[in-house]
């Protein structure tokens, strides 16, 4: 900056005015491309370039910044977590997820006392992880007093609600109607409420956590 | 010899301005990109349901919550708390019937207190203001005598939108041993 100055103040004498004085003011609104040109001869008399750049950078700057912040705002809204949670805004994946899971409840909760393996087999393909251990465990326990007593059980997933549905994972609230039978006496039936938490994998819900309500 | 070295200079000297000009553009770009991008995050349709779903959750489950507590040494407050979470003619019941309950719940001497174990929305119908929530509940009852009952219940209520609020329009038992449904 500080170089230039002798010589443009020499041109601003030579300039004359009568020819520049009304592209000065048009030029003058015309910011960057246009105050160029023009503050190189108005330098002496004014803060024109200084103060022109000084502009044209703040206003660079304020873009930039204000973009930044519509996009971070942008962002915020959209991980917010209520917009993250697809529980009923994607009603396909929620009727999917509350399908899947409500049929593997009532798959592996059913059985007669010569049948434990159809549920066993539903189970191995239906749970993972940590429901898949305490299936296991307790099935374990269970077993042969199932069919000592001749108990039969069958579940039915009576109402399925999506707390919600993140990409791959989902957490459900299920209530079950069971109605277990031993031998020849009454059928008789219990309520459960369960938490679920399932995972998508390979294209199918696998449930990961059985939380007894 | 000196007009065309004038002539020149402010041509020559114009170039670095080009890189100004051109980053001012990309800027004014940017700014208008993000601020469209903003304005379609901010007016996603989805992202509003999602919130009055989740309000509407919110709403359901203190309301449930509220309509299972009640002490019986300071009933009208329990009472004016489940007019106030209540609309329709779940409100109206409640309303037309508070006086006998007053007077049961003094003689029985009871302290009921709820605890909201997990809720979820089932159906949202935004614009008419309507919803549906599955609740798993966890009442302790304590008597007169001081012992204390712990009673787990799966509800389900029913949401109404009035004047900006969800409240209870319907709340029950989720039937043992019925139809199946949703």
């Amino acid at each position: 900056m500080t170089r230039t100055w002798p010589p443009r103040e020499a041109g601003t004498e030579q300039y004359s005015a009568g020819e520049d004085a009304g592209r000065k003011s048009s030029e003058e609104g015309r910011g960057l491309g246009g105050g160029s040109e023009n503050s190189r001869r108005e330098s002496g008399r004014s803060p024109g370039p200084r103060l022109r750049r000084a502009v044209a950078a703040g206003a660079v700057a304020v873009l930039v910044l204000g973009g930044c912040g519509f996009l971070h705002a942008a962002h915020q809204l959209r991980s917010d977590g209520s917009a993250r949670n697809r529980a009923l805004t994607d009603t396909e994946a929620t009727s999917r997820v509350a399908g899947d899971v409500g049929d593997a409840l009532a798959r592996i909760f059913s059985y007669t006392p010569d049948g434990t393996a159809a549920a066993e087999r539903s189970a191995r393909t239906a749970l993972d992880g940590k429901a898949a251990r305490q299936y296991a465990t307790l099935f374990d326990r269970v077993r042969q007093d199932l069919t000592a007593q001749r108990v039969t059980l069958s579940t039915r997933a009576v109402r399925t609600g999506v707390v919600e549905l993140d990409g791959d994972r989902a957490r459900l609230l299920v209530f079950l109607d069971q109605t277990s039978r031993r031998g020849e006496d009454a059928a008789t039936t219990a309520a459960a409420q369960l938490t679920v938490t399932a995972r998508l994998e390979d294209d199918r819900w696998r449930i990961v956590d059985i939380e007894t309500r | 010899m000196e007009r065309p070295a004038r002539r020149r200079v402010p041509r020559r000297l114009r170039t670095p301005y080009a890189p100004a000009l051109a980053l001012a553009l990309v800027a004014g770009g940017f700014a208008a990109w993000a601020g469209q991008d903003w304005y379609g995050a901010a007016h996603d349709d989805r992202a509003a349901y999602a919130a009055q779903r989740d309000r509407a959750l919110a709403a359901g489950e203190q309301a449930v919550q509220n309509l299972n507590t009640l002490d019986h040494r300071d009933l009208d407050r329990g009472l004016d708390l489940w007019e106030a979470s209540t609309t329709g003619e779940l409100h109206e019941q409640l309303t037309s019937g508070r006086d006998g309950f007053a007077d049961q719940v003094k003689e029985a001497r009871t302290v009921s207190t709820a605890r909201v174990l997990s809720g979820a929305v089932t159906e949202l119908d935004d614009r008419a203001g309507r919803a549906r929530v599955l609740v798993a509940l966890r009442v302790t009852v304590r008597a007169a005598d001081g012992t204390r009952t712990d009673k787990d219940s799966r509800m389900l209520g029913e949401l109404t939108r009035t004047d900006g609020r969800w409240k209870l329009s319907a709340l029950g038992q989720a039937p043992v041993g019925g139809a199946p449904a949703g």
